[in-house]
């Protein structure tokens, strides 16, 4: 029963950083239609910011505190949001070309950051320390490493606040209304541009943020990045886009299946690896729209 | 081709609402009516774009309601877009050859093979193709970038594209919106010529100034439904269409609706 | 009289491809035969991507799929060459069918991802077949049998590798000239137009997907023979991303382009790594980036003064 509840505490924590990935996906496609697949190199460059802040091992090598982290991974990570916003996709917008070059031109971006990774922090795994220490800590009957409470935590306050931010301030609800339907928002009055800037800034933090709390589990590897966007893109997939708590649904749903399949079904341990791929498909062929479905335009 | 009690519902919404029309081959038939009569809802429906709620269409006796688009257009019904609609990558003559698609029948064993029914064919659509871009008056533009042709050449390019098909009929979405007066006036004689080769001819038109003249016979939408039908002058005097569409009528000459 | 002279000039060109084959030592054999690899590859990956417009990530797992039939039906189960060959491509054809079925009714990149996942799962399948597909190791220890008598070795080889990228350059221009080839680049470029054209789009795309991913698997197959060992990496992401780069920097739609950029970019790591390393790739990506952005058409679109536009 205890192994049970590990289980349940493993695949949550691991279905959270699916779900932050997803999310920093969803931050972007609604506005803009874009799929960003270089996200999974922003959670990795998130994972070597937290190192390069935290130990001396990466470069530069400072010895501070997690909350400085904290702060400037997603700082970091937005100013790099940025100016992948500026410099390949506004252009290719107000040029007018289809969605599909500001995607084929992200996978340049994606290699460009994998291999600026290597090149700055090496090819080494650097391990990451977790801010609570390497303690297991229990809830109740539910028992598992610190960090992978601390992830449950954070996910839940990002998407709380995501939620609210959408619902509730002014500018959210204009960036829904872009997602809804772009050019009516635009007659309306509402500034495209800073949507879209906003758009890829918020979706750097938060993956930044994705590869920061989950690196303590498995360190900062430089290839890190591409597992990580395929697994957010299938908790994306299976989630739906229409809605933010598809995410986490979908983030969710894949790390149980993951985990729980890898435990207890009968089928070599090699294969359990194809699973993400045969759910992506499925998801795909049959149910492209997800499990939730996407809101009416109101 | 007969169109019987055509119906289109989009969920709660009512888009065309129990419309018959008869096309007979080598008549313009003009569809009229203000902005979200149906009009264009129509076409579609009739293209195969949507499904009908209810109703039945019939080409040529043979019963295509609910047939796919491709299908449709390979029986002999083409049509233009209210917006141009070019192959951004292709060239002019290119362009043109897609609509002759149905005619160029093959597997791809015929084409690797180069079998010489095959390259007849291609000989001939390529033939037709350069036919039609004199037709319509391209033949200066066929080098250029069709994502370089002006609005009114865009519209001349659609229309060469449609007929390369040799379609029985052809379903022409506002032809003449943003064209000049001379493209106008060689619009309106291309028409005519389509018309008198056989082919039947059903458009949708707001500018009244073209289409009086064009037209053998009006059909007035609003709301879905047919209001009116008969011959322009006929049409132009009719009340109801006054009410609905035409606002001011000075003189058997129409003014442009004053609706919204 | 213009075919003629292209029939003469592409007859000189394979013989001056295949006369280097002599000419090359040891090692650059083995770099000039993977190009040629690459070459076939992103001419087919061109097809596909440039002129159908289908952003697919499946195309190496085919290539794999070549590579493995082979060598499994010719070696592992001995069946007679050409008995396995055929099968090896009809299998190919018949997988490459299934999953264009359904994936040729998904748009843009969820048509990648699809992909994407089939090939993740095929390499997943390899790497855990076992003794029949000698799981990650792979298998080696194979030779390819003579045929008719004659041992196709050394430079020979390399010829019939060349001869490779002349079919596949012959079967894709033949096609791209053809109505088939217009109604690719039709439903490319505007897939209700072309349909309201009398095109069947859902049976083009799912042939232009069988048939490029067929020859993605003869590559395949004759990749198998090169180095007489196959194993799972080579036909892993890495390498479709690297494909997909050679296409748009070479200029999507172009097979004179695929070709440039396959060369180009096969080459530039031999020049550039004593330089400046692995970060080769960094370059690559940025010359993508800067591609996409400035020059869309690629190589060819430089190459060729009337550069026709290709639908970005």
């Amino acid at each position: 029963m205890a192994d049970l509840l590990e289980l349940v505490v493993s695949a949550t924590a691991s279905g959270c950083i699916y779900a932050l990935v997803a999310l920093a996906y969803l931050l972007i496609l609604r506005p803009t239609s874009v799929i960003n697949f270089a996200v999974g190199e922003w959670a990795a460059t998130g994972a070597f910011i937290g190192v390069a802040v935290q130990t001396p091992l990466a470069w530069p090598g400072l010895d501070g505190p997690y909350w400085l982290a904290l702060l400037a991974v997603p700082a970091i990570l937005g100013v790099l949001g940025w100016l992948v916003d500026v410099l390949t996709v506004r252009p290719l917008i107000r040029r007018g070309a289809s969605v599909t070059s500001p995607i084929l031109a992200l996978l340049g971006v994606l290699v460009i950051f994998r291999e600026g990774l290597t090149i700055v922090f090496g090819a080494d795994p650097l391990p990451s320390p977790p801010p609570f220490g390497f303690k297991r800590i229990a809830f109740g009957p539910f028992a598992g490493v610190s960090q992978q409470f601390l992830i449950v935590a954070a996910t839940f306050v990002l998407f709380a606040a995501t939620w609210l931010f959408f619902e509730r301030t002014l500018w959210g609800r204009a960036c829904e209304a872009v997602a809804l339907n772009r050019r009516a928002a635009a007659l309306m009055g509402i500034n495209l541009r800073r949507v879209t800037t906003f758009a890829f800034v918020s979706g750097a933090a938060v993956a930044g943020v994705a590869g920061l709390l989950m690196s303590p589990l498995t360190s900062a590897h430089y290839l890190m990045g591409l597992p990580l966007a395929i697994q957010g893109f299938t908790a994306l997939v299976i989630g739906g886009v229409g809605r933010i708590e598809g995410a986490l649904l979908g983030g969710l749903v894949l790390a149980f299946v993951e985990q729980f399949g890898a435990r207890y079904l009968p089928i070599p341990s090699g294969l359990i690896l194809g699973f993400p791929f045969v759910l992506l498909m499925v998801f795909l062929f049959l149910r492209p729209s997800g499990l939730i479905a996407p809101r009416e335009a109101r | 081709m007969s169109i019987g009690g055509l119906t289109k519902h989009f969920g709660g919404l009512i888009a065309v609402e129990d419309l018959g029309l008869d096309l007979f081959p080598g008549e313009i038939l003009a569809l009229i009516g203000p902005n979200g009569a149906g009009k264009t809802t129509t076409f579609n429906l009739i293209a195969g774009v949507f499904r009908p709620t209810a109703g039945s269409i019939a080409l040529g006796g043979a019963r295509i309601e609910g047939l796919p688009v491709h299908r449709i257009a390979a029986m002999g019904l083409m049509r233009t877009f209210q917006h141009n609609m070019p192959f951004a990558g292709m060239s002019l003559t290119d362009n043109i050859l897609v609509g002759c698609h149905t005619h160029c029948r093959g597997s791809l064993f015929d084409i690797l093979l180069g079998r010489r029914g095959f390259r007849d064919q291609e000989a001939a659509a390529r033939h037709r193709a350069a036919e039609l871009v004199s037709f319509v008056g391209l033949q200066d533009c066929l080098d250029r970038d069709v994502a370089t042709l002006s609005f009114g050449e865009g519209r001349l390019l659609e229309l060469a594209r449609a007929l390369a098909g040799e379609p029985r009929v052809i379903l022409l979405d506002e032809p003449a919106a943003g064209l000049t007066q001379p493209e106008m006036a060689r619009l309106g004689a291309a028409i005519r010529d389509i018309a008198a080769r056989g082919i039947a001819v059903l458009l949708i038109e707001h500018d009244m100034h073209f289409l009086l003249p064009l037209a053998q016979r009006i059909i007035v939408m609003n709301f879905g439904r047919k209001i009116a039908e008969g011959a322009p002058d006929e049409i132009v005097r009719d009340p109801d269409v006054i009410e609905a569409y035409l606002g001011e009528a000075v003189g058997g000459v129409a003014m442009r609706p004053s609706d919204a | 009289m213009r075919g003629t002279r292209n029939a003469l000039a592409s007859l000189v060109a394979i013989f001056a491809a295949s006369a280097l084959a002599f000419w090359l030592g040891g090692y650059a054999t083995d770099v000039y035969r993977k190009m040629l690899i690459w070459v076939a590859l992103a001419l087919s990956y061109n097809f596909l991507f440039g002129i159908a417009g289908q952003v697919t990530f499946s195309h190496f797992a085919f290539a794999g799929i070549g590579a493995y039939a082979i060598v499994i039906l010719a070696h592992k189960l001995a069946l007679p060459f050409a008995v396995a060959f055929i099968l090896a491509i009809v299998l190919c054809a018949v997988l490459a069918f299934i999953v264009a079925l359904p994936s040729t009714r998904l748009e843009g990149f969820y048509l990648a991802l699809a992909t994407l996942a089939f090939s993740q799962l095929v390499l997943v399948v390899i790497s855990e077949g076992g003794d029949l597909t000698g799981g990650t190791g792979g298998i080696a220890n194979y030779r390819l049998p003579s045929v008719l008598g004659y041992a196709i070795r050394g430079p020979w080889y390399t010829i019939l590798l060349v001869l490779l990228v002349a079919f596949t350059l012959w079967t894709l221009r033949r096609l791209d000239d053809s109505v088939f080839g217009r109604a690719c680049r039709a439903i490319r470029d505007n897939s209700v137009a072309a349909a309201a054209m009398g095109v069947d789009v859902r049976r083009i795309k799912v042939l232009a997907f069988t048939l490029t991913s067929t020859l993605a698997g003869l590559a395949g197959i004759a990749y198998a023979y090169i180095d007489n060992v196959i194993n799972p990496p080579v036909f892993g992401l890495e390498n479709i991303f690297l494909l997909l780069f050679m296409i748009i920097i070479g200029g999507a739609g172009s097979h004179i382009g695929a070709i440039v950029g396959a060369v180009f970019l096969y080459l530039a790591p031999f020049v550039l790594e004593p330089i400046v390393g692995h970060g080769f790739l960094l370059v690559f990506g940025v010359l993508v980036v800067l591609t996409i952005l400035f020059q869309p058409s690629g190589l060819a679109g430089l190459l060729n003064r009337r550069s026709v536009r290709v639908a970005t």
